[in-house]
């Protein structure tokens, strides 16, 4: 009891001073959910995911679909904007009302595994559920694993290759896209043009607003620890080819290729980048950037790109678990049924229903036996760029970040890490050593 | 053996306690929303400051250890320095800027309530569009304000992008929201007696001794709550910053704000017993600042029922 007194006091009070600091309005009530009770046989759960516009559109049409085959629960879903949606939860668990489910991106979940915000799913994997884990593909299982028990199941998983637009290459004098790194270098030096100080095409950049987790599959680095367990990137061989690799990159104007993605990254709801626009060689990417993002916002280009796997330098294609996983957390009123309902998100016993939905997310599916089905093979053959990131989920090389109670802080250090290497401002082998130093120290409490 | 005549409720008495009584009842909605939402949390908040917490699960008492590890923290010292590069270029700024255009607007001239509304419409539109609109405006590569400086054969910077530059282009967006005060100082302004214009000039003041003597001084009080609002606002600026920058603070943590950090910690990372003992110290600060500047106010704000 004492634990749910606590967290909501927290988060309102650390809000409420800065709005007593401004002598401001009043600080924003944490919002109730509706978790229900079962009525007439009816379980009411509710989802609470932190999506809006189109796919929140293919939301609702998964719901409709559950209830309409699940005559025993019936799902409601709440969407509030990703800014605030781990504050709300915490503070839903804190005052004891949690949605039954919330979808939450999996490096956060070994945080909150870590300090009991979320339940463990072992009590569920029984009767009809016990092949649940083996059913997933592996990298999507660990993704959802923390110190060996599952805390989430995934709805969609992502997966990462290289984009080429085909029309500049050609322009460049380039017959096939590259196959080694140093290719993929020689080859968008060709495509860079800046005139006057100002950046009119880019031919491929790195780091910007993908950092360096991103890369890390790429590089046989995804779980870079020494023998106790810590974060040791600085002594990682994988880790520090992947930061020269970043840092090889330096020469080309970091400030200019932020300033172009944030303006095209402010339309579209963020859908839209400079290899969507067009005005980009190369971009590392997810399935949704071709599947999505491009028809949606630049249909001309539909057509003029193609996806590769990225030339790796350690031995063969591969991508890194990640994607939307779903959780049920502390306090959550129906937890069997919340299950249920993940399970079935996922595919398990679901397929054909599933992933005939992914391409319009954009994602890929959580299991081989969604990559099996029908539809999602009709998919792939109209989409034939799109088998890179399905070879990819089974690729034994592909890996997923380990979940640690400092995923965050880890991520966030990645992130200015890579930064600071694009903006010079610390050598690569500088920026590995932060990174260890920020996700060791879990600085502040 | 106690009077009862001492003790006795006189009528007025009695009239008075009622009236106290109602009044507090009337003010009781108020009262009771100020100790939930403000008191309370306020000295939660210094609690959580003394511990370790997640959100979740018990907090752990740990002494100054979150006060120390902010004297150490290098991000603290960068986003402290930010926070008040930013407030004292922006609030002397934006009060010159809002009392200049206050005016501009007073001024009696043919169209003066189109000129008004076309002052004060920007400060209507929401944060985050006036920031993504202002992303454009200044894109290095094809915003308008390079093209412009490229017309008269200068290379504009990377402005949001650059180190160098992007404190001093958060200051110019900054300005964008100066229809607030402005209507304010407005307000005031048609509130000075002409008849003080009328003497001043028949004294043989002219325009600028009149605003020195006679405007200043009479809207000084409208200037101070301006001020301290302004500084309030900017020592707690976030939103732009926050919208603008990825990764936040980038480049370089040349944008990295004390609000921004303390997002970061209390919402990112869930360090809340860390963020609570920045939110402490960000309420100590501005304390600190207005007290200082409504002591200092006594030698220039002039109140006229004071009669200075």
């Amino acid at each position: 009891m004492l634990k749910k007194i606590y967290a909501a006091p927290a988060i309102l009070a650390a809000s409420a001073a800065l709005a007593l600091a401004a002598c401001g309005g009043p600080a924003a009530s944490s919002g109730t959910s509706s978790t229900s009770a079962s009525g007439g046989g009816v379980v009411n759960i509710t989802w609470q995911t932190m999506w809006s516009g189109n796919t929140l559109t293919l939301l609702n049409q998964m719901i409709s679909q559950f209830n309409s085959t699940h005559p025993d629960i019936h799902v409601t879903e709440s969407s509030i904007p990703s800014a605030t949606g781990d504050a709300k939860l915490l503070s839903e668990i804190a005052a004891g009302d949690p949605p039954d489910v919330f979808t939450e991106w999996n490096p956060v979940l070994g945080e909150y595994a870590g300090d009991g915000t979320i339940q463990s799913m072992a009590p569920y994997l029984t009767g009809s559920y016990a092949g649940l884990e083996k059913w997933l593909y592996p990298i999507a299982l660990a993704g959802g694993e923390y110190n060996g028990t599952l805390y989430g199941v995934p709805m969609g998983m992502n997966s990462w290759a290289l984009y080429y637009n085909k029309s500049m290459l050609k322009a460049a004098g380039i017959s096939s896209p590259p196959t080694s790194l140093a290719q993929l270098y020689t080859d968008q030096a060709k495509e860079w043009k800046i005139s006057g100080g100002k950046l009119e095409q880019i031919g491929f950049y790195p780091s910007y607003n993908q950092g360096m987790e991103y890369f890390d599959s790429f590089f046989g680095a995804v779980n870079c620890f020494d023998s106790s367990g810590k974060y040791a990137l600085a002594t990682c061989p994988g880790a520090q080819a992947e930061a020269n690799f970043l840092a090889s990159y330096d020469s080309y104007p970091y400030s200019l290729v932020a300033a172009n993605e944030t303006a095209y990254g402010g339309v579209a709801g963020g859908d839209d980048d400079a290899f969507v626009a067009g005005k980009e060689g190369f971009t590392m990417d997810g399935p949704w950037e071709g599947a999505q993002n491009i028809p949606v916002t630049n249909p001309a280009m539909v057509g003029n790109f193609g996806v590769i796997p990225f030339p790796n330098t350690v031995g063969g294609p591969s991508t890194f678990g990640q994607g939307n996983y779903n959780i049920i957390p502390k306090g959550a009123a129906h937890p069997q049924q919340a299950f249920e309902f993940i399970a079935w998100l996922a595919g398990y016993n679901n397929e054909s229903f599933m992933t005939s939905l992914y391409p319009k997310g954009g994602w890929m599916p959580t299991s081989p036996a969604g990559a099996a089905t029908p539809a999602f093979q009709a998919w792939l053959k109209s989409n034939p760029w799109l088998n890179v990131y399905i070879e990819q989920m089974s690729s034994p090389l592909s890996q997923t970040p380990k979940l640690t109670a400092h995923e965050s802080e880890f991520f966030t250090a990645e992130a200015t890490a890579s930064e600071a290497i694009a903006e010079k401002s610390e050598t690569p082998q500088q920026a590995l050593t932060y990174i260890d130093q920020q996700a060791n120290s879990g600085a502040g409490g | 053996m106690a009077s009862t005549a001492v003790h006795k409720v006189t009528p007025t008495r009695l009239i008075r306690w009622r009236q106290t009584r109602l009044g507090l009842l009337f003010i009781s909605p108020w009262v009771i929303g100020f100790c939930l939402f403000y008191l309370y949390p306020f000295f939660a908040t210094l609690y959580y400051s003394f511990t370790t917490f997640t959100g979740i699960g018990n907090p752990a008492f740990t002494g100054l250890s979150n006060y120390s590890g902010l004297l150490h923290d290098a991000t603290f010292r960068t986003a402290l320095f930010n926070t008040f590069y930013y407030t004292i270029i922006e609030v002397p700024l934006s009060t010159v800027a809002a009392l200049g255009l206050a005016l501009l607007l007073n001024l009696n001239v043919r169209g003066q309530v189109i000129y008004r509304t076309l002052f004060y419409i920007p400060s209507i539109v929401p944060v985050v569009a006036s920031s993504l609109i202002f992303v454009w405006i200044f894109q290095p590569s094809f915003g308008i304000v390079n093209s412009l400086l490229s017309d008269v054969h200068v290379n504009g910077p990377a402005w949001f992008f650059s180190i160098t530059w992007s404190k001093p282009t958060f200051i110019l967006l900054g300005l964008w929201g100066l229809g607030q005060p402005m209507v304010i100082y407005l307000a005031a302004l048609q509130g000075v007696p002409k008849e003080m214009y009328e003497v001043a000039a028949l004294e043989g003041a002219g325009p600028w001794q009149r605003l020195r003597k006679v405007t200043i001084p009479m809207i000084s009080p409208v200037i101070l709550f301006n001020v301290i609002l302004s500084l309030v606002l900017s020592i707690q600026y976030f939103t732009q910053a926050q919208v603008i920058e990825s990764p936040a603070g980038s480049p370089g943590n040349s944008t990295m704000f004390f609000v921004t950090y303390y997002y970061q910690q209390a919402f990112t990372d869930l360090h809340l017993g860390y963020a609570s003992a920045m939110a402490f110290l960000l309420f100590i600060l501005v304390l600190i600042i207005t007290v200082v500047l409504l002591k200092t106010s006594r030698r220039w704000v002039y109140y006229e029922n004071e009669g200075r």
